[in-house]
């Protein structure tokens, strides 16, 4: 049986009978964190929902944490979620009930408590570090729907990290952030990594999303994998033109990544 | 002078109708599916009218009008709106004209068949004023054991409120929760429906939960409020309506619907002044 956290050997998906993601091989090493960059419709949250076996395959094997994904029962399923944080890409359309942070945040040891017990003095310790960690104590009692979109983002990362995960998936968890909550994510992600060394699968569509601490990219494209290695390699100029048009430039400064317009741009 | 030992089953019957659907209300509302109730209403009335053209009448008309709802709740419980790419409220307006359809179809085949559609008219319309202490104890039943599934399922069904794609990437088996909780609101809805009449159902169901949203924040406290919401506006309700000799079950629809406009006015005012 692999160790890795990922490994995939010639997984299909299809849907309406097309096949929309096709990757011979991907192995995602334990403590590491992985990105997979691509443009919109690529294939990336298929590829992640895959992991977590909200989308099931057509072909191809696909083990998560040492568990064969395709052949679990919805029981077995329901025990590697327990394993695996995940930040969703849509921010939920929060329920009408006003649940306060903290609550939202408890979501992540529901499944972990188990069924006909409620949660304990532990689980609610778990709870109450991470609101503290992710810098979220002063939002605590507030109710989730009135928080800004960033600061809700921290709290379903808080969310997926009281699982205390073997791996962590997040799906563009900067989108639609200004600057300065992109940033904040980013730095929580590379906080995370340092401190708790567990794996990350992160999936964006910027590169400046990119964390230093990200060792490995994978690149998608039409649901196919177009390269991949490190993100200093892989993101050349010339691959970021091919992919978003002409008249950008790629720079890399300090482990991150940035597009710059060159201002010379081809329709 | 009033005759209590005639009214206190209403009295009863009233206070945990708003009581038990005050709760459900919590989970429905919250969840942003109200039509749910209309939904399992039309599920059960369907089942009765088919039951009833079978020959069954009285309370035994109950089996049929629950195997409809919860025949129904099973059937929403499985599909996962994902999967089947329609939200969940597309699903329950679908299944809505439905049941709605095969319930009017059946009533028009009483004409056909010449049976009086009498038991049918009580359970689509029902008073809570005919409210007996059979009827009361069995809306008491049904109450205890929703009370029984809220603390057996208190986080999971706080997750799956929250979202049901955020619950199950949690572990929850959300599958399981869910459609136990459909299967939960079906029969009780069902219970309360023929003594106490769909439209006050649906507003006690509505409104408790919508009042409590505008005053608390947190599930329990949401949870408790609501019932205790519910059950004020069934006494509440039926007391004026005693007292200005109204209809009760109208009284109840309004004094519930006032109580959200109340709180509505002290969230207001109270987030004003922080």
């Amino acid at each position: 049986m692999t160790t890795a956290a990922v490994d995939i050997s010639g997984l299909r998906v299809s849907a309406r009978r097309q096949e929309i993601l096709r990757l011979e091989r991907l192995s995602v090493e334990r403590g590491e964190v992985f990105t997979i960059l691509g443009p919109n419709g690529a294939g990336k949250t298929t590829l992640l929902k895959c992991c977590l076996g909200f989308v099931p395959l057509s072909g191809g094997e696909l083990v998560v944490l040492g568990e064969r994904v395709g052949r679990l029962s919805s029981a077995g399923l329901a025990r590697l979620r327990r394993r695996v944080g995940y930040v969703p890409q849509v921010m939920a359309a929060h329920s009408e009930m006003p649940l306060t942070v903290r609550e939202v945040v408890a979501i992540g040891r529901t499944g972990i408590a188990g069924l006909f017990r409620g949660l304990g003095r532990e689980d609610w310790q778990v709870v109450d570090e991470w609101i503290q960690r992710l810098g979220l104590g002063p939002l605590s009692r507030r109710a989730y729907g009135d928080l800004s979109g960033g600061e809700q983002r921290k709290v379903l990362i808080a969310k997926a990290m009281v699982q205390q995960p073997e791996m962590l998936v997040l799906d563009e968890p900067t989108a639609n952030l200004d600057l300065f909550w992109r940033e904040q994510i980013v730095a929580t992600l590379e906080e995370l990594y340092e401190q708790a060394g567990l794996t990350v699968l992160l999936v964006c569509h910027e590169l400046e999303v990119i964390p230093a601490c990200s060792g490995r990219l994978l690149l998608l494209e039409a649901g196919r994998a177009t390269a991949r290695g490190r993100p200093d390699e892989v993101l050349t100029t010339e691959r970021i033109e091919s992919l978003y048009g002409s008249g950008l430039n790629v720079v890399h400064c300090g482990g991150r990544h940035a597009v710059v317009p060159t201002g010379e741009r081809q329709a | 002078m009033i005759n209590l030992s005639n009214w206190l089953p209403v009295i009863w019957g009233g206070t945990i109708a708003g009581g038990s659907t005050g709760l459900l209300g919590v989970y429905i509302i919250g969840m942003r599916i109200p039509f749910l109730g209309v939904c399992v209403a039309h599920a059960a009335l369907a089942g009765a009218v088919f039951g009833a053209l079978l020959g069954l009448s009285g309370q035994m008309l109950m089996l049929p009008a629950l195997a409809g709802a919860v025949g129904t709740a099973l059937l929403l419980g499985t599909l996962d709106p994902q999967n089947v790419r329609m939200d969940t409220n597309v699903m329950l307006g679908l299944l809505f004209s439905l049941t709605m359809g095969l319930a009017f179809l059946g009533i028009g085949l009483f004409a056909v068949y010449g049976i009086s559609d009498n038991d049918v008219r009580n359970l689509l319309w029902g008073s809570v004023t005919l409210c007996r202490w059979r009827d009361a104890l069995l809306m008491t039943g049904a109450a205890v054991v929703e009370l029984l599934f809220v603390a057996a399922f208190y986080k999971e069904m706080r997750a799956i409120m929250f979202s049901r794609l955020h619950a199950a990437a949690a572990g929850v088996r959300v599958t399981f929760v869910w459609t136990g909780f459909l299967i939960l609101t079906s029969a009780v809805l069902t219970v309360n429906f023929q003594t106490v009449g769909g439209l006050m159902i649906y507003s006690l169901m509505t409104n408790p939960a919508a009042a409590a949203f505008q005053l608390v924040k947190g599930h329990g406290r949401a949870l408790v409020l609501s019932v205790v919401l519910g059950g004020v506006s069934g006494l509440g309700g039926f007391l004026i309506s005693l007292a200005a000799n109204l209809p009760t079950g109208a009284m109840i629809v309004i004094f519930s619907s006032l109580l959200v406009a109340l709180a509505a006015i002290i969230s207001r005012v109270s987030r004003g002044h922080t």
